[in-house]
């Protein structure tokens, strides 16, 4: 056996990377309150529930993302602002300081800035979330079907794939958006159309691993369908990398909207998202108008941190070390 | 270790073939298709007998097969990128002024990356949970939520108009080397660049290290009575570097995407801001040919890369020739 692999194989050999996952050492051990004590048996669900409630983190990500959403969905109709008509006659004050009428003032259109972090906010979170959902189910099917048939469909598979990471996936974005359209629901699809390689890599290396697994040729001895075999032995066994992976694609879906948005090929007007936003503070950044960047910003970056959290938070809970036996 | 390069060299060749049926396949699902350029030649309200005399002109009727060899034959023998019907231009006479700029502040970006993060994963690995490793995992942590424009515009603020007044551009309409003969408008852009990767590379190498420093050949060094700084640097290091060669390969297309980003925000006239700026002029063309060129670029590394894997380990090559 070799420790190293050539390109190709090394994400395979990789359990769901996440370059911020926590220190090793602490995963291995289980936090202590999870254990019933000896001859206890519970579900293995409320036991994943529980290592996840354990994490005070990541119970203040969930409760801050909820918060985020619900602010995003129903400030606009609490607090109605005008976020479309640009004010031409200057009877709103624009990059106007937060005052009682705008609590996080205006930016260089009049645009009301709390009001307006919402407004983007719907988009920024609808296209990231379903952005990630689509790069899920894309992942998993390509690399269940690539890790489970095997042979030369595996080979013309991996290969396609081999040649899809080696676009650069900005330069890829910007390509696809520059030949089609900019609308919401294309975004969505282009997001999660060029974010599930890494997903099918790691589902893939599932698959293959399980499918050599005792108990899966145990299933074959017995019979059983390879869609049987497929849906009750290494759907459920990767299904916490599947998890894992899918939550880091959420956060890099939004992640690259607002980077689109920034480079300006993100929602168009009269819609915005936080990219978008960013980008428009950002003018004003010299001229000291901070509340148009900062807040945003700092909404912005604890989102992302959150559903990161959240991932390790996941992988902890579905690690079957952690849990008691 | 031919019999190795051999293989890597048709993988990527394969690759390369594949990555070029899509540059040329894509432009089919255009709205108005391949004849899409037409319109822009020709206006947006020619009529359908002028492009049809357009497209015949042009070839656009020849079938696909035909078309793609074409195409094949002007890429690689005649490094024919493709022509931008908005510039009138081709599309290597567009970016071959910015090739070797966006190369150079990459190439340095990845040096100046390995010489960072390699040093700091290994220490990282020997201080594990100490206030430092969780201060340098914090900060990788943040830096990876943070998108990478809005960390440009946090370093610019700070440090162009803030801290030290360094400057916030650097020097453009020079030789593609001005990186070496006026390093100072460099700082800002390279050390952004380079922070971005080294929050990323550093924690694969804390991660490869610490996986090494509990195999077998590290006890028996110790036992042996090894100070620990030879067991970090002369049998942990070289056994971590076959992963990291693979990462650094791996990076290329992340850093090819941060060095636009880093082009834009700093305003450095490279291959990232005329994507930027094709892709705003919907000059669809020039977006494909510089996407090609960016994947021949991340093919290459990655194939540097396994031959320089091939190279530092042994057991690669030889698991190749059997």
């Amino acid at each position: 056996m070799t420790t190293e692999k050539t390109t190709q194989d090394l994400e395979d050999r990789e359990v769901p990377h996440s370059p911020l996952a926590g220190p090793l050492d602490a995963r291995t051990v289980a936090p202590e309150g999870v254990s019933d004590g000896p001859g206890v048996v519970i579900p293995m669900w409320r036991q994943r529930v529980r290592i996840f409630m354990h994490n005070k983190l990541a119970i203040a990500s969930v409760v801050y993302l909820v918060l985020v959403t619900l602010f995003c969905f129903l400030w606009p109709h609490i607090h109605p602002t005008n976020q479309t008509n640009q004010n031409l006659a200057l009877t709103q004050p624009f990059n106007a300081p937060p005052s009682a009428q705008h609590p996080l003032g205006t930016d260089s259109n009049g645009f009301d800035v709390l009001g307006r972090i919402a407004f983007g906010g719907e988009y920024s979170l609808t296209v990231g979330f379903l952005a990630g959902v689509v790069t899920i189910i894309i992942g998993t099917v390509y690399g269940m079907v690539s890790g489970f048939v095997g042979g030369i469909v595996d080979t013309v598979l991996m290969r396609i794939l081999d040649a899809a990471l080696s676009i650069p996936l900005l330069f890829l974005l910007i390509t696809l958006v520059t030949l089609f359209s900019r609308s919401a629901t294309f975004l969505i699809l282009l997001i999660g159309l060029t974010g599930w390689f890494g997903n099918a890599r790691i589902v893939r290396g599932d698959a293959l691993l399980i499918r050599r697994l005792e108990y899966s040729q145990a299933a074959t001895a017995m019979g059983a369908s390879k869609w049987h075999i497929i849906r009750r032995h290494v759907f459920p066994n990767s299904i916490s990398n599947i998890v894992t992976v899918g939550t880091f694609s959420v956060a890099d879906a939004i992640l690259f909207l607002s980077t689109l948005g920034f480079l300006g090929l993100g929602i168009q007007p009269p819609n915005t998202d936080w990219g978008t936003m960013l980008q428009n503070g950002s003018d004003q950044i010299a001229n000291g108008y901070w509340w148009e960047i900062y807040p945003l910003a700092a909404i912005f970056i604890l989102v992302v941190v959150a559903i990161n959290y959240i991932g390790d938070a996941l992988r902890d809970a579905f690690e079957v070390r952690l849990i008691e036996r | 270790m031919f019999a190795y390069v051999v293989r890597r060299l048709v993988q990527s060749l394969i690759v390369l073939f594949i990555v070029l049926v899509f540059t040329f396949t894509l432009p089919y699902f255009e709205p108005h298709g391949i004849l899409a350029p037409a319109y822009v030649v020709l206006g947006t309200r020619a009529s359908p007998a002028n492009v049809h005399t357009w497209g015949v002109q042009h070839g656009m009727y020849h079938p696909y097969l035909v078309r793609l060899w074409d195409y094949i034959v002007q890429v690689v023998w005649h490094h024919n990128l493709g022509f931008s019907y908005k510039q009138n231009l081709s599309v290597w006479g567009i970016i071959s002024l910015y090739v070797p700029r966006t190369v150079w502040l990459a190439l340095t970006a990845l040096v100046l990356t390995f010489v960072i993060a390699v040093p700091l994963g290994i220490f990282q690995a020997n201080k594990r949970n100490t206030v430092f490793d969780y201060t340098a995992t914090g900060s990788a942590f943040i830096l990876y939520a943070i998108p990478s424009f809005l960390l440009c515009l946090l370093v610019l603020q700070a440090f162009s108009f803030g801290i030290t007044h360094l400057p916030a551009s650097p020097p453009s309409g020079v030789a593609p080397w001005a990186i070496f003969t006026d390093p100072v408008g460099f700082i800002l852009p390279v050390g952004t660049l380079t922070l971005l990767s080294v929050a990323l590379i550093s924690r694969f190498m804390r991660g490869t290290v610490l996986e090494v420093l509990v195999q077998d050949y590290i006890r028996t060094a110790r036992a042996k009575g090894c100070s620990n700084r030879r067991v970090l640097f002369a049998h942990a290091f070289r056994n971590a570097l076959g992963p990291i060669v693979t990462i650094l390969g791996l990076s290329i297309p992340a850093l090819f995407g941060g060095a636009l980003i880093i082009e834009s925000v700093f305003n450095y006239a490279g291959l990232g801001i005329e994507t930027v700026n094709a892709a705003t002029y919907l000059d669809s063309p020039t977006v494909l040919g510089i996407t090609l060129l960016v994947s021949i670029f991340t093919l290459l590394g990655n194939l540097i890369a396994d031959i320089l894997l091939g190279v530092v380990n042994p057991r690669i090559r030889i698991q190749g020739e059997q």
